[in-house]
C-alpha cells in the first residue's frame, strides 16, 4: 500500500534520512522508533509531501508520488496527524471534523450549497466522532476541550478524510498514562484495513498495536522485523540506552 | 465559521430601515450621502469576504472598483454596447482579474500578500492615468444611468437611484452570505484558521483564495460600475491605493470578519467625513484618531465591540423565551 525506496535527504552536511526502504501491506500496522533526531518526523514529512526527498521513490497503492504535491497526495489516500496539534482552534469539535470530511466527499469547493449540510460529509463526521471517542464534546471549541481530547481530534480530523494510509507521528504525545491506554483501544478499534504508519515513543503501545516494527537511527533503517524479535533485540535496547555508538 | 447571530439580524433591520427611511425623507444632498454610503458598503463587503474570513488583507480592492467602472464605461460608451449589458461584463472582467490576482497572490502570506495586491493596484491605476484611450488623467464621461423604464423606475431621480443600490447592496450581501456558508466559504475559513491543515487534508489551497478573491472582485467591481452611474464621470483616482485603504479603514473601523461591522463602518466613514470637513479640512486626522481609539481598545471594530458588550445578553435572552416558550408548551401538552 505504502513503498519507500532508497529515500535519501540531507539539509546541508545533517544526513537525516539515509536510504529508506520500506514496504507496507494493505492493513499493516507499522510503528516506527528511534531516539530523538533519528530522522523519524522527516521521513513523514517526505511521505506526505511537506519536504521533498533528494533521491528515492515515494509509492502510494503502487503509483509513484513522489513529485506530487502535499493536496494531491492527501487526495489519492494518505493522511496524518501531527505531533504538535494542527487544529483550527477557533473553530468546534463538530466543524473540525466537517471540514476534513467534506475535503473527501468533494463538496469543499461547491458553491450555493451549504457543504455541512451534505448527507456523506455527516455520515462522516458521526462515523469518526464515535470512532474516536469524541461525541461528548462535539459541539465544544477546539480552545475548551483538554488536551488530551485535542490528540484525539487531532486523529479524528486525519481519520475524517477516509484514508488508505494514516501516518500518526507520536499521537500519545504529552498525554497521561490512562489516556495513552484509552488510545490503545481507539487504535484497534480502527478498521483492519486501514494501513498505519506510527511514530510511538511509548514502547507499551508499540508493542500492543504493531504488527511490525521499524527502528530509525541516524536517519537509517537498523532494525525491521516483528515485534517479539524487536522486544529481545539487544540493538534496540542500545540504542535508547545511547549504547548504539559503541554497538 | 460564518453564522448570523440575533444581534447580527437586529443591526441589519436597523441598517436597511435607517437606510430606507433616509431615501424617503432626506434632501438632495442627504441622498447623496446616502448613496455614497451604499457603493462603499458593497466594496467593503467584497473586501470583508477575503480580509475577513480568507485572511486575504489587499490592497488591489480600489483598482479592482476602478477596473469595473472603467469597463462600464468604455465598454458602453467607446464599445456601444447596452449599458446593462456593458455592466455585466464589467463585472465579468473584474471578477476574472479579481480571480488571476487571487491566485497569484495566493502563495504569499501577511506583509508579501498586502505588497503583492498593493503592486497590482497600482499597476491598475498607473495604466489608466497614463493610456489616452481611456481620457489619461482627465478621466471619461460616463453613460446616463440604466434604462429601467421596462419596470416603471426612473434612475434619474436621485432616491430610486439610492434604493436601486440599495437593492444591489442587499442582493451582495445574500451572495457574500451564500459564499460563506457553501464549500468553499468553509473552505476558505479553513484555510484561515490553518492553512497547512487543509492542504494535510488535500484541500488546493491557492483554487480556494483564488475562487473567492474573483467573487470579491466581481462585488468590487459592481460598486465600481454604481460609482460611474452615480457621478456620471470616473478618473484613474478611483484606483488609487488610497481607496483601498479607505476600504480597509472601514473594515477595521466596522469589524472584520463579521459582514454587518462594514456596514455600520461604512455609515460611520462617510458621515464622519461629511460632517468633520464641514468643520476642518484635517478630517483625516480625527478619524485616524477614532481608528486609533477603535484598535487600541481591542475589540473587533464598532460592532466587535456592540457584540462582545450586548452579545452575550442577547442569547440569554432568546435563550431564556425558548425554555418559557417550551414549558409553556409541555405544560399545554400535559
Amino acid at each position: 500500500m505504502l513503498e519507500t525506496r532508497n529515500l535519501d535527504k540531507s539539509f546541508g552536511a545533517v544526513h537525516v534520512t539515509r536510504n529508506v526502504s520500506l514496504k507496507l501491506e494493505r492493513g499493516e500496522r507499522r510503528v516506527i522508533l528511534g531516539p530523538n533526531g533519528a530522522g523519524k518526523t522527516t521521513l513523514f514529512n517526505q511521505l506526505v509531501g511537506e519536504i521533498t526527498p533528494d533521491k528515492g521513490q515515494i509509492l502510494l497503492a503502487g503509483e509513484d508520488v513522489t513529485n506530487l504535491p502535499v493536496a494531491r497526495r492527501a487526495r489519492r489516500g494518505l493522511s496524518r496527524s501531527y505531533q504538535k496539534n494542527t487544529l483550527f482552534d477557533g473553530l468546534t469539535v463538530e466543524e473540525n471534523l466537517e471540514l476534513a470530511a467534506s475535503v473527501h466527499a468533494g463538496v469543499a469547493m461547491t458553491l450555493w450549497r451549504d457543504a455541512l449540510q451534505s448527507p456523506k460529509v455527516r455520515a462522516i463526521v458521526e462515523e469518526v466522532a464515535e470512532q474516536v471517542n469524541l461525541m461528548p464534546h462535539i459541539h465544544a471549541k477546539v480552545s475548551e476541550i483538554s488536551y488530551g481530547v485535542r490528540r484525539q481530534l487531532e486523529v479524528g480530523v486525519a481519520l475524517a478524510t477516509k484514508p488508505l494510509v494514516l501516518l500518526m507521528d507520536e499521537p500519545t504525545s504529552g498525554v497521561g498514562p490512562e489516556m495513552a491506554k484509552g488510545f490503545h483501544d481507539l487504535l484497534a478499534g480502527l478498521p483492519r484495513d486501514l494501513t498505519l504508519l506510527i511514530i510511538e515513543h511509548d514502547m507499551d503501545l508499540a508493542f500492543a498495536v504493531a504488527d511490525t516494527i521499524t527502528v530509525l537511527n541516524y536517519g537509517e533503517v537498523v532494525f525491521d522485523g516483528l515485534p517479539e524479535e524487536a522486544r529481545g533485540s539487544k540493538l534496540l535496547r542500545d540504542i535508547y540506552l545511547g549504547a548504539w555508538e559503541d554497538a | 465559521m460564518f453564522r448570523h447571530t440575533p444581534l447580527r439580524y437586529a443591526a441589519l433591520i436597523i441598517l436597511f430601515s435607517g437606510a430606507v427611511f433616509t431615501a424617503f425623507t432626506a434632501g438632495y444632498f442627504g441622498m447623496e450621502i446616502l448613496t455614497e454610503i451604499l457603493i462603499l458598503a458593497i466594496l467593503v463587503l467584497a473586501l470583508d469576504l477575503v480580509a475577513g474570513f480568507g485572511g486575504m488583507v489587499s490592497l488591489a480592492h480600489g483598482a479592482l472598483m476602478g477596473l469595473g467602472a472603467y469597463a462600464f464605461v468604455a465598454l458602453a460608451t467607446k464599445g456601444g454596447l447596452d449599458p446593462l449589458v456593458a455592466a455585466a461584463a464589467a463585472i465579468a472582467i473584474t471578477a476574472g482579474t479579481g480571480w488571476v490576482i487571487g491566485a497569484i497572490c495566493a502563495r504569499s502570506h501577511g506583509i508579501y500578500f498586502i505588497m503583492a495586491t498593493l503592486a497590482f493596484g497600482q499597476m491598475g491605476y498607473s495604466y489608466f492615468f497614463e493610456r489616452p484611450f481611456f481620457g489619461g488623467d482627465d478621466g471619461m464621461v460616463g453613460p446616463g444611468r440604466f434604462d429601467l423604464s421596462f419596470i416603471g423606475v426612473d434612475l434619474n431621480d436621485g432616491r430610486s437611484f439610492a434604493l436601486f443600490c440599495l437593492a444591489l447592496l442587499g442582493l451582495v450581501y445574500l451572495i457574500a452570505v451564500a459564499t460563506l456558508r457553501s464549500g468553499l466559504g468553509r473552505s476558505l475559513t479553513g484555510v484561515m484558521h490553518n492553512e497547512k491543515r487543509m492542504r494535510a487534508l488535500g484541500l488546493t489551497v491557492w483554487r480556494v483564495k483564488a475562487d473567492v478573491f474573483g467573487i470579491s472582485g466581481a462585488m468590487a467591481g459592481l460598486a465600481g460600475v454604481l460609482a460611474a452611474q452615480h457621478i456620471l464621470f470616473i478618473s484613474p483616482n478611483l484606483l488609487h491605493w488610497t481607496v483601498s485603504g479607505e476600504a480597509l479603514v472601514v473594515v477595521i473601523l466596522g469589524g472584520l470578519g463579521t459582514l454587518v461591522g462594514p456596514l455600520i463602518g461604512a455609515v460611520a466613514f462617510v458621515v464622519l467625513k461629511h460632517e468633520l470637513s464641514h468643520v476642518t479640512t484635517y478630517w483625516h486626522l480625527i478619524v485616524g484618531l477614532v481608528l486609533i481609539a477603535v484598535v487600541m481598545s481591542r475589540a473587533n471594530g464598532i460592532f466587535g465591540f456592540i457584540e462582545a458588550r450586548f452579545g452575550p445578553r442577547t442569547d440569554r435572552l432568546i435563550q431564556s423565551i425558548q425554555t418559557r416558550d417550551d414549558a409553556k408548551e409541555a405544560v399545554k401538552d400535559a
